[in-house]
């Protein structure tokens, strides 16, 4: 991975309770670029993330809300968070489900900014 | 209606898990050589007879570059079209090599497939018996063995 | 149309095994050429009789015959084989509905939709017998979500099915379009019990969606109900959050009033 993606993505995973964070192509669902804390299978996030962004698209839409920018699911032992940047590519983090979710939305949404 | 069939039953539940996961319209699960073990999706023979003729020749092509270039066999490959993408995948077993072709479309992507081809390749591993001991094949057995293969895959 | 007809049925001479016939039967059916169509439909379930688009397509041509109750059980089996076969319950629904079985129309129109929401006959199938419904109802059914801020912005209670239940979505130009939203919330769901399972997140709790014209909470109410609540872009997430559980208190003081 470059040294610029690295960094970009370390600025996520620095917050605490950030098992991982990525760069997906949102259209293949394929991974760019991934710094991901052991066990967290990084193909895995980015096909389902990008998925699941585009299953709420569908949803956002019709609800006459337009395409999303910011998505997070909360689960009870985690959580997937997700900002589209430009140029088809969305930032990915995972989480602990206690994670700062305001701090991390806006590292990735920084994170969207600093690689368009 | 699309349903999934075998040659061996041992292969349909994981291929029906694998088309349903990753949203495969078309998918079809063979040796290298281009003989089928199941398909899901197809409703004529002659389609699934020239998709696995074009597959094996697409996996030997690819094989051949990847001696060239002094590297292991590619584990998969994936085509992205307009309506359709396709992945041509392939990876071992305990009866040797299998390759798995599957066709989707825009509400699928190359990561959904990739990783469920992932899970489906692991599955047809753990299901897969150990091999058969080998047998010597006579004209009339194939002839008699390939009706018995496209019976099995279509319901006939 | 000749034309088409005869080419269908020269690759149909050419190939007994094509798919070919599908469209040809659909042809003849919409000519009128209703003796026609059945011959088609029948050779071709000879040489396809896994094919349900086949039998979807006889149940049609059974119902230009008036044979109604044989296109009925055409399309039941249909549905034993593929429970999300769109036409089989278009074709349902629309038997319930001649029926005068609006209740019954509507579910399958709704299960219809879910299979494919970007249909638009579906829709207007649906819109039409929602309207016929809507005027023999004497009384409304109760708004779950009376007197909520912006309630008719966009607060809807749907099944797991894809099915609305209460509450109202307005798209863009303010077109009611709850129907469709439900439809893709089943979508929804399904992806993230996906993703949570697969990524060990453990049970999804919510999901907030941040939009370019609006903000939009998923949750949970019950084991067999969702809802959605949108909002526009200039209410923070945190406030929707609150919002979206007063709704689900809301929502399952209705259904639990629905059980009794």
């Amino acid at each position: 991975m470059s040294g610029r993606f690295q960094g970009i993505l370390d600025t996520i995973t620095r917050v605490r309770g950030v098992r991982g964070a990525m760069i997906v192509a949102c259209n293949d669902g394929l991974v760019v670029a991934d710094s991901l804390m052991e066990g967290v299978r990084g193909n895995a996030v980015a096909a389902l993330a990008s998925s699941l962004i585009k299953h709420a698209a569908n949803a956002t839409a019709a609800s006459g809300a337009g395409a999303p920018q910011f998505l997070h699911l909360q689960g009870s032992r985690g959580a997937l968070l997700a900002v589209s940047g430009r140029s088809e590519i969305l930032i990915v983090a995972v989480a602990e489900p206690s994670v700062n979710v305001g701090l991390v939305r806006l590292e990735l949404i920084r994170a969207a900014e600093a690689v368009n | 209606m699309t349903r999934t069939y075998a040659v061996d039953p041992w292969v349909e539940k994981p291929l029906a898990t694998f088309v349903d996961e990753a949203g495969a319209r078309l998918a079809l699960l063979m040796t290298p050589a281009g003989q089928v073990i199941a398909q899901h999706g197809f409703t004529r023979a002659v389609d699934v007879m020239a998709a696995a003729a074009l597959g094996a020749g697409i996996v030997a092509s690819t094989g051949e570059v990847a001696k060239l270039l002094d590297e292991p066999l590619f584990s998969v490959l994936n085509h992205q079209g307009e309506r359709h993408g396709i992945l041509l995948g392939g990876f071992d077993t305990p009866r040797g090599r299998m390759v798995c072709l599957a066709v989707y479309g825009p509400e699928s992507s190359p990561g959904i497939v990739q990783l469920f081809f992932e899970e489906f390749s692991r599955d047809v591993r753990d299901a897969c018996p150990a091999p058969e001991a080998p047998k010597q094949v006579l004209a009339a057995d194939f002839e008699r063995e390939l009706n018995e293969s496209l019976s099995a895959l279509f319901r006939t | 149309m000749a034309d088409d007809v005869k080419r269908m049925t020269a690759e149909l001479v050419r190939d007994p095994s094509s798919l070919v016939f599908l469209r040809l039967g659909e042809v003849l059916r919409a000519d009128g050429q209703v003796e026609a169509a059945r011959k088609v439909a029948l050779t071709g379930l000879e040489r396809h009789p896994d094919l349900v688009d086949a039998h979807d397509l006889y149940a049609r041509i059974l119902v230009d015959a008036d044979d109604v109750e044989h296109a009925r059980r055409v399309w039941n089996g249909v549905l034993q084989l593929d429970p999300r076969h769109q036409g089989a319950h278009m074709g349902v629904g629309f038997l319930h509905y001649s029926r005068g079985d609006l209740d019954a129309a509507l579910d399958h129109l709704e299960l219809a939709l879910a299979a494919d929401p970007t249909n638009k006959s579906v829709v207007q199938a649906l819109h039409a017998v929602r309207d016929v419904a809507e005027s023999v109802v004497s009384e409304e059914p109760e708004d779950a979500f009376a007197g909520f801020e912006g309630q008719d912005r966009g607060i809807l209670l749907v099944d797991r099915q894809g099915r609305a239940l209460n509450g109202n979505v307005l798209g863009t130009e303010g077109r009611d379009t709850k129907d469709e939203v439900a439809a893709h919330l089943a979508g929804v769901t399904q992806e993230m019990e996906r993703t949570a399972r697969m990524l060990n997140l453990g049970e999804w709790k919510w999901l907030i969606v941040e939009a370019d014209n609006g903000n939009a909470h998923l949750t949970p109410p019950d084991a067999a109900s969702l809802l959605w609540v949108v909002r526009d872009r200039d209410m923070p997430s945190g406030r929707l959050a609150l919002l979206a559980d007063r709704a689900g208190a809301a929502a399952r003081t209705w259904l639990e009033a629905q059980h009794l």
